[in-house]
């Protein structure tokens, strides 16, 4: 009798009160195959993979995972898997060897087979050397590492990862697929929620998940079928037009179905099979026009609807402003206790600048804000902001800059309307001052018609949308976004960057986070941060060039690169 | 349960708890700051009651009766007046809690062995003082100015606690609330920190059973709170000097019983909520609170209404409360706390069901 097959589920659904948040969905894993299940923050992923753990259970169906029911039998499939979730898998106090030694003797593992199978996951995960240290005090791609190596400590036979890569620094991501390549040659087989098209092209076998709702199952070749053919990108080339007229001739072309704006090109989605010379022959002469590789993103925004991504935004006036009033920052440290939080930064950014400040999780990157909007206290070096010196939080200082935080920090028990009313009075705007700040920044960010009901109960795009206009309304000279687009959908997001390429191109110098790498395409130059120091800073065809890569080499490729030289990942932790 | 995976469960906990000092320093500190306060601050004994004294007579007779209040030990003389309204004013202020008012002509009604009235004014504001000193004040007069002769003597006897010192009361009954008080909050929050944290969902995706995930949380806090008992009995014998006239290994016997419970209902309580401030919370309120009110710390149960005296079984720290002041005040035995032990082991064991029974090992 061949063993049973690794995940059987049939009509496998879950809902949380009357929200559904996994329509009945049949699935079945073969062995050895390795799965990616895809989609956009509240797709489902993580309920879906805690099913099929056997950590959840189903409101309607069921799932047989190596022949166990995950219902009745949850302890039998535990014993046999391996789950790791997206969060906080380590207990803190312990050390990398208490941790994986914990996670052997729960699991049932013989001791004998424990020294043999520790000695090998810590060798192929690089944390060998650091078996004494306490969880707590790795960095962020090693704790990810150790997360992997507790779940394969007793040799599971189906392993679930809830987005392994994400906040993660790439070469520690690229570590932890070297190592799970390497167990898949053992057989093992592999359910793998990702955001990460790389990752995605590891797997043999895609869910497409939306709503609930697997939109598509198969390949990535074949997932990425409906958009072969339809995605390029244009610039002007030498018509010496601007983006914004280009995209105003689009908007006109009825096959367009949706444009994201780059800094220097525009890239289109068509909702009908076009041959790249028609397309040409609507455009201007002169312009560039280019077939380009589909990514997943552009499936999402197959589906929803055109004119979602059409909304007209003013041309805001360009605001001269003197040189060097956007940031200058020098040398600058934040520690807490003996933590550098932030460690020796220095970088520049002229007014009118849309940077990015990229670095995984616990990088330094909130910190760094909050040093610069004077919300934590600067504890070596300095910083200028809009020409004044940041630090002690002064009032003349919190006037010249907008500050949109992670969690956009708005007031969910109010409309949107009460909350920017709110936001403008707390910015000393009152009677006509107020309204005609409100109306302003409700037009530059496509606001104008806003449904007036609780800010809690808005879609997350418009709740983002909404942060970013309460904290426009005494229009600041330097704004900073930290992690604006998490949570966001990919329509929803090209909205987002392109009122903010409007909002750099007003004169307006922004400062944006995100752990999201390729969301560096949008921005001018790129600082890169690692454990509380930034690694490179610049433009990224010039980071490219001096780190030796090819123009073509992607952030992630640039980063990992950055890494590699600074030699950060691993010696920096071995120090006092 | 297999052995190797609660040992393992056990050398981790014991592991985060050692290496976690602020959770240490307050399982040491919090509990001795507790057992000072209280015992120096819950003093049931009424001395030095302020007396106002309005002597219209004012005659060696009624200046003898003046300085008899201010001899004795519950009484301190605070003023005289020949003024009716300085008296009343004084009660009103709280600068006196009693007055006496002492009639002209009672050295003459004295003399002439006749009846003499004398009023004593009490503050019934809080009827406990009111109504000892009142009583005192009595004895007082009844001596005055020589005791009278009846009949019938009243012979008084105290038993258990003969100088009637409120401390060898307050000292036992602190040790049933002091461990109500902290090992819930410690435990309580030692579950719902993984569920915080998110490191639960490894032990509900691991073959750990509930009953291995509670009974390895148990036996490393139970410890530390076996640990706080001890530290708090020791130093409340020594410093507080209150007698132990039972057998100190049954009051460690039982304390131990009771650690346990206590223990429990952290876990049972950590394992309904999702949040440490729930946790916290809800510990408050179903631990530290009835300990107070429904134990017999300091209201006797049984002056309670029917009702509320049933509600009171529901809180154990009443249980080790009799437990505990029956073998420290009245050196009972086995035998007699055996009943009040018993409730215990079934509270315990109820509560370890009920926790292990709603650790259901899924996310949502």
């Amino acid at each position: 009798m061949s063993s049973p097959e690794p995940i059987v589920a049939k009509g496998l659904g879950r809902q949380f009160g009357d929200n559904v948040v996994i329509e009945p969905l049949d699935v079945s894993v073969d062995r050895g195959q390795r799965v990616g299940i895809v989609g956009a923050d509240g797709a489902g992923k993580t309920t879906l993979l805690q099913m099929l753990a056997g950590i959840l259970d189903p409101t309607v169906g069921e799932c047989r995972v190596l022949g166990f029911d995950t219902r009745r039998e949850a302890k039998q499939v535990a014993a046999r898997i391996g789950y790791m979730s997206q969060g906080f898998t380590l207990y803190d106090r312990l050390s990398v060897k208490e941790n994986l030694s914990f996670a052997a003797r729960i699991r049932d593992v013989p001791d004998e087979l424990y020294r043999e199978r520790s000695e090998r996951l810590l060798s192929m995960s690089g944390l060998g050397r650091f078996t004494d240290r306490p969880a707590a005090k790795l960095s962020g791609g090693m704790r990810k590492k150790l997360s992997l190596c507790t779940n394969l400590v007793h040799e599971p036979e189906l392993l679930i990862l809830d987005e392994p890569g994400l906040g993660v620094d790439p070469l520690s991501r690229r570590h932890l697929w070297t190592m799970l390549d390497r167990f898949r040659s053992q057989g093992l087989t592999m359910v793998v929620a990702t955001s990460y098209m790389d990752e995605a092209e590891r797997c043999d076998r895609i869910l497409l998940l939306e709503q609930g709702r697997v939109l598509a199952d198969g390949s990535l070749e074949e997932l990425l079928r409906p958009a072969a053919g339809r995605v390029f990108t244009v610039n002007a080339g030498d018509t010496g037009r601007g983006l914004r007229e280009l995209s105003g001739i689009l908007a006109q072309i009825d096959s367009v179905h949706s444009v994201q704006w780059l800094p220097d090109h525009l890239r289109l989605v068509m909702n009908a099979d076009i041959a790249e010379n028609q397309l040409a022959e609507l455009l201007p002469e002169g312009t560039h026009l280019a077939a380009a590789e589909p990514r997943l993103e552009d499936l999402f925004v197959l589906r929803t609807d055109r004119r979602a991504g059409e909304q007209q935004f003013p041309e805001l006036a360009r605001q001269d402003r003197g040189k060097g009033e956007g940031l200058a920052v020098k040398g600058l440290s934040v520690h807490f206790g003996h933590f550098k939080a932030v460690d020796r930064v220095s970088f520049d950014a002229p007014s009118g600048e849309l940077l990015a400040l990229l670095g995984p999780n616990g990088a330094g990157k909130t910190t760094l804000i909050r040093a610069l909007c004077g919300l934590v206290t600067i504890d070596e070096g300095s910083a200028e902001v809009a020409g004044l010196s940041s630090g002690g939080g002064s009032a003349a200082l919190r006037r010249q800059i907008g500050y949109m935080s992670q969690r956009f920090s708005l007031y969910l028990e109010l409309t949107p309307r009460e909350n920017l009313r709110f936001f403008a009075n707390a910015y000393g705007l009152a009677g006509g001052a107020a309204r005609a700040a409100i109306d302003w920044a409700r037009e530059v960010t496509g606001l104008t018609d806003i449904p007036d009901k609780l800010t809690g109960d808005l879609s997350s795009a418009l709740r983002q949308r909404l942060a970013l206009a309460c904290s426009l309304l005494h229009r600041p000279r330097v704004l900073f976004l930290d992690e604006p687009t998490s949570g966001v959908d990919p329509v929803a997001r090209y909205l987002f960057w392109r009122v903010i390429r409007e909002l750099a191109a007003s004169g307006m110098t922004v400062l944006v986070t995100t752990h999201y790498l390729e969301e560096a395409a949008y921005c001018d130059r790129l600082a890169l941060m690692l454990d509380g120091r930034l690694l490179a800073h610049g433009s990224r065809s010039s980071l490219n060039h001096s780190l030796g890569l090819e123009a073509v080499a992607t952030v992630e490729m640039l980063f990992t690169a950055a890494i590699e030289q600074a030699g950060t990942a691993n010696s920096r932790a071995l120090g006092p | 349960m297999k052995a190797h995976r609660l040992g393992a469960l056990i050398v981790k906990e014991s592991r985060e708890l050692i290496r976690d000092p602020v959770t240490i320093a307050l399982a040491v500190i919090m509990p001795l700051i507790m057992l000072f306060l209280f015992g120096y601050a819950v003093n049931l004994d009424v001395e030095q009651v302020a007396v106002g004294i309005y002597d219209l007579d004012n005659t060696p007779a009624s200046r003898d009766l003046s300085a008899r209040f201010d001899s004795s030990r519950y009484f301190q003389l605070e003023q005289k007046t020949t003024d009716l309204r300085d008296l009343e004013s004084a009660l009103q202020s709280s600068t006196i809690s009693m007055g006496v008012v002492i009639p002209a002509g009672l050295a003459r009604q004295l003399l002439r062995g006749d009846e003499a009235p004398v009023q004593v004014i009490v503050d019934g504001g809080y009827p406990v003082l009111g109504r000892l000193a009142s009583a005192y004040a009595e004895a007082v007069i009844a001596n005055f100015p020589a005791p009278r002769q009846s009949a019938v003597r009243v012979q008084a006897r105290v038993w258990f606690n003969p100088s009637l010192r409120s401390v060898n009361f307050v000292i036992p009954g602190l040790f049933a609330v002091i461990l109500m008080a902290f090992p819930p909050l410690l435990t309580a929050l030692a579950i719902v920190r993984e569920k915080e944290t998110g490191t639960i969902e490894q032990i509900y995706a691991s073959p750990v059973t509930s009953t291995e995930f509670v009974v390895g949380k148990l036996v490393p806090y139970g410890l530390v709170a076996f640990l706080e008992i001890l530290m708090v009995m020791v130093v409340g014998f020594a410093w507080f000097q209150v007698p132990i006239a039972g057998s100190p290994i049954l009051l460690l016997t039982s304390a131990f019983v009771y650690v346990l419970t206590t223990v429990g209902i952290g876990l049972l309580v950590s394992s309904l909520v999702r949040t440490q401030l729930a946790a916290m919370l809800i510990t408050l309120i179903v631990t530290l609170m009835p300990s107070f009110l429904f134990s017999g710390f300091l209201f006797p149960l049984f002056t309670m209404p029917l009702a509320l005296q049933l509600y009171s079984w529901l809180f154990p720290a009443g249980y080790f409360m009799e437990i505990s002041r029956g073998i420290v005040l009245k050196s009972a035995g086995l035998e007699a706390v055996l009943p009040n032990l018993m409730m215990l082991i079934v509270y315990t064991v109820l509560v370890f069901v009920f926790a292990a029974w709603r650790m259901k090992q899924k996310v949502a």
